[in-house]
């Protein structure tokens, strides 16, 4: 299987999100908080007249430590028809994926198991293939 | 589903509805051509479709019905209450069946027979109410009426060419031209920034232009007239006035107001209710009626009427009307409310109790009403797309339901306001007034952790939208440097929604939000800028419930308070003007104190120095920079802030009026106050507060300088108080303590001034000049020069 995937960096580890389900990657400028919202969403920003929700994958995956945004560069992905922007840390090329999502034994960690798909090998080596519904879902909420 | 088959569903169900009305008309003149041609064309098309398709028990029933009516067509039998029976009996089983093919279900076996052997000329009358029809072939004046109307209805659907398209479609393209519209003010936005350009500004005009139309025609697309609505009632309202033994008529007016097509669908529901209930509950047996001194038939009238952006539908029956007190005891029996509770409520509020949940006016629970469905899911229902629903009834003469609708679903009148950095939008239809939190007739409480506020005799609970959001904490909170909404809601509940700032309002273009941040039920969707940005539209009815603002005695008493003050409270009196470009505007009453007129050489104007000489004063003037002077008399307003005067040139002064209507506040004009309704039509208001801030009045009204006059002195008191008055002076009085202005003495009397003053006149008895500074005292013109001159020189 010769999937697509968009290359990116999220919470400092390489990850790949599938490029089919990935519109376009888009700088995000401005970004309208929204308050009363869990923290991984960090608001709305407008791309051609449409909002986007913002969510930081790293805040997502319920990892604490989010590295500066250097780059504000995001993934614009559809979800049942509403349009997220999942804000990634650096975003790198296109790249192949070399192999199937497998998993591997003792997990990818916590935050990444949930969203994780499993790993793939590609040119740049081993890969996490996100789930992008998990990222939008945000972290499990331990509390509810 | 097979798109042919898609199609002859739709096809036989848009004929149901048209020939639905058909029917009932034609059942009161039998005798019209026209019905039987209608309904003899759909027994006919159902009948030919079936040939396409693998209908045989349908073509069998379309084949019976055409038959018979073919036999009415040809004059050889006269239709009768029997056959329209028949007829409305076999359509019903075709519309039963069409369903049955959309939802790819087997329809149940059996029964056409009978169905078709009840059109035999011979056949006995089938057990049911309609035999009352039977009996009294209803009055024929009232229902040719009706008939009239729906003739000259019918050619003018035949004519208009249509198509059918899929709503997914129009939505899309819908969705597109807003965008096309936020592109479009994107573009705007960073054209105005670039400064003027005469070679992209032309084609930019005609862009916007040419988009503007679009957008209607758009709208328009899904737009319907009422009248497909209305057609398939009279249908509606003849079963069920048979089913209960009364006779009902409808009456239709505006059936060519449009609305979108999915609030038809919507409101369909709700509106069989409310039909439901009146001929139910409302409209009297026929008997009864007579009694009463009413026509035996029922009247159901249905008005719509457009208004901007909403469509008013009143649906008025003449029946009993509604038994208050009935209601208020069910309510109480119901446990709703307490006997004080009820006690203090009005009574429309005690009508509006039809609304509450769990409360019917139903004494036995018929197959018609008191299903437990009550008025309260019809309200729900209306104000889930955006329109409100009014009751107003008189007892013995009938009740009338006031429906307000949005045109579209999308789109809505918001206001927008800041909170924090942020702006969010409110939906207008909640916003009942705005006040600052600061204005003098607004008083803060604090009960417990919550706080109120008591504005015009009412108390209501306070949320700041900053501490709603989470932004900030109530105690922080300075409620003072706010801008307080007053919401209320469908509910009739009423609190305040405390914002830092409100700046416009405006129609906004309402997208669906991601699930996650629905989940914080804080918000209805979201929409955007003109500069591109997105914003949030709060949900203020779902805020409300989480903050337990709804239901509850304590807003309703408030509420009762309410209505009485609110009809003096609301009306401000103030006077129309056309100002020098001959715009209409108006000025709060209170603030003009008198109209001059004076010759325009009296005016004088240099550069941002504008001033008019009036009675040898020289005044600030204002409004002269919105159009050109007249050339030769000027009139003008004489305003006052109770401390400052300037005048106002207008062009004319046209009328005085009451403002009952809202002040809608303007962001983009701080020269006037906002914009109210008088006669119909938009009326800037001018800011008062702006005119005096930007033109500094520089004359002081006199009364503020105080003078002492000698105390003791009757000649002081009698001739020269009313003098130094009138040159607008107070006169202190002897506790004054204070230093006053001017002090006026006689010369004689060598006794010194109590109290100090800064100035002081002496007055001497004699017109011989004495060689000092004193006046002579009845030496008026150096008097009142001296006067003149202690109070301007204050006043500079």
């Amino acid at each position: 299987m010769n999937e697509l995937l968009l290359m990116c960096t999220i919470a400092g580890r390489r990850a790949a999100i599938p490029a089919i389900e990935v519109q376009s990657v888009i700088e995000v400028e401005n970004i309208t908080p929204i308050p009363g919202t869990p923290d991984f969403i960090l608001g709305l920003t407008a791309l051609r007249s449409q909002a986007l929700t913002v969510i930081d994958c790293s805040l997502a995956l319920g990892l604490e430590e989010t590295a500066e945004h250097s780059e504000r560069r995001a993934a614009v992905v559809e979800i049942e028809g509403h349009l997220y922007a999942l804000l990634v840390e650096e975003a790198h090329d296109v790249g192949e994926a070399r192999s199937e999502p497998v998993a591997v034994p003792g997990g990818f960690g916590e935050g990444w198991q949930r969203a994780a798909r499993g790993m793939v090998e590609t040119d740049g080596g081993p890969t996490l293939l996100v789930d992008i519904g998990q990222l939008i879902s945000g972290p499990l909420r331990e509390a509810a | 589903m097979d798109e042919l088959l898609a199609d002859f569903v739709a096809e036989t169900r848009e004929m149901l509805e048209q020939s639905g009305s058909e029917l009932v008309a034609w059942e009161a003149d039998p005798s019209d051509k026209k019905r039987i041609d209608t309904i003899f064309r759909f027994v006919h098309t159902v009948k030919g479709n079936c040939g396409f398709f693998d209908f045989p028990r349908l073509e069998q029933l379309s084949h019976a019905a055409e038959d018979a009516l073919a036999e009415c067509r040809a004059g050889r039998r006269e239709p009768d209450n029997a056959l329209v029976t028949a007829v409305l009996a076999i359509i019903d089983r075709i519309s039963e069946m069409t369903d049955a093919i959309e939802a790819g279900e087997e329809f149940p076996e059996g029964g056409d027979e009978a169905l078709i052997a009840a059109l035999s000329p011979d056949a006995e009358v089938e057990v049911q109410s309609d035999i009352e029809i039977a009996e009294e072939p209803s009055a024929p004046a009232p229902a040719n009426d009706e008939g009239e109307t729906a003739a000259a209805k019918a050619p003018r659907q035949t004519v208009q060419r249509s198509i059918r398209l899929p709503v997914d479609l129009l939505d899309e393209v819908m969705k597109g031209v807003s965008d096309m519209v936020l592109a479009r003010n994107d573009l705007a936005r960073r054209l105005r920034e670039a400064g003027e350009q005469p070679t992209i500004d032309g084609p930019f005009e005609r862009l916007s232009a040419i988009l503007a139309d679009v957008r209607n025609s758009i709208t328009r697309m899904r737009m319907q007239r009422l009248e497909h609505l209305f057609s398939s009632l009279p249908r509606l309202v003849r079963d069920l006035s048979n089913e209960l033994g009364k006779q009902v008529m409808v009456d239709f007016e505006g059936s060519e107001v449009e609305l979108d097509r999915e609030m038809i669908e919507m409101v369909r529901d709700p509106l069989t209710h409310i039909i439901r209930n009146a001929i139910d509950h409302g409209i009297e047996t026929p008997a009864t009626r007579l009694k009463a001194g009413k026509r035996e038939i029922g009247l159901l009238k249905f008005a719509a009427r457009q208004s901007g952006n909403q469509i008013s539908l009143v649906i008025t029956d003449d029946g009993n009307g509604i038994n208050v007190d009935k209601v208020a005891e069910k309510a109480i029996a119901n446990g709703l409310y307490s006997r004080s509770e009820i006690d203090k409520m009005s009574d429309k509020q005690k009508e509006n109790l039809i609304f509450e949940p769990g409360l019917s006016t139903a004494d036995q629970v018929s197959s018609i009403s008191g299903r437990g469905v009550g008025m309260d899911v019809v309200r729900s229902n209306i104000e889930r797309v955006g329109g409100s629903i009014e009751v107003s009834s008189k007892l013995g003469e009938g009740t009338s339901f006031h429906l307000q609708l949005p045109l579209t679903l999308s789109i809505i009148a918001a206001l927008t306001v800041g909170s924090g950095d942020q702006r969010y939008a409110i939906p207008r239809s909640y916003v009942e007034e705005i006040v600052f939190g600061n204005s003098s007739h607004v008083e803060f409480a604090q009960a417990g952790d919550r706080r109120l506020v008591t504005f015009r005799g009412q108390r209501v609970p306070c949320l700041a939208l900053g501490e709603v959001l989470g932004g900030e904490a109530n105690e922080t909170c300075r409620w003072e440097d706010k801008t307080l909404i007053l919401v209320r809601l469908a509910s009739d509940d009423v609190f305040a929604l405390a914002v830092d700032r409100v700046f416009d309002h405006e129609d906004v273009v309402v997208k669906p939000i991601a699930p996650a941040i629905m989940e914080t039920r804080l918000y209805a969707g979201t929409t955007l800028l003109d500069d591109g940005r997105p914003m949030m539209l709060i949900d203020l009815p779902s805020i409300a419930q989480m903050r337990g603002m709804v239901g509850g005695v304590r807003t309703k008493t408030v509420g009762i308070e309410k209505e009485e003050r609110a009809e003096k409270s609301k009306a401000v009196p103030v006077m129309l003007f056309a100002g020098l470009d001959g715009r209409h505007r108006a000025v709060r009453l209170e603030l003009v104190r008198r109209i001059d007129t004076i010759s325009r050489d009296a005016i004088d104007i240099e550069g941002d120095r504008a001033q008019a000489v009036i009675d040898g004063e020289i005044m600030t003037l204002a409004g002269h920079d919105t159009g050109p002077l007249p050339e030769e008399r000027c009139r003008l307003l004489r305003l006052s802030d109770g401390e400052h005067e300037l005048v106002y040139a207008v062009k004319e002064v046209l009328d005085a009026a009451d403002i009952t209507d809202d002040v809608v506040p303007s962001e983009a004009d701080t020269a006037i106050e906002g914009v109210t309704l008088i006669g119909g039509k938009p009326i800037p208001l001018l800011d008062g507060h702006a005119v005096f801030a930007r033109y500094r009045a520089t004359r002081k009204i006199d009364h503020t300088l105080t003078c002492r006059i000698p105390e003791g002195s009757e000649w002081a008191r009698t001739i020269l108080e009313p003098l130094v008055q009138a040159a607008g002076y107070r006169i202190a009085g002897e506790d004054d303590e204070v230093e006053a202005d001017l002090a006026i003495a006689l010369a004689e009397d060598a006794a010194p001034i109590t109290g100090g003053a800064r100035e002081t006149i002496r007055l001497r008895p004699e017109p011989e000049d004495a060689g000092d500074d004193t006046i002579y005292r009845y030496d008026r013109d150096a008097l009142l020069a001296a006067l003149k001159r202690i109070r301007t020189g204050r006043a500079a």
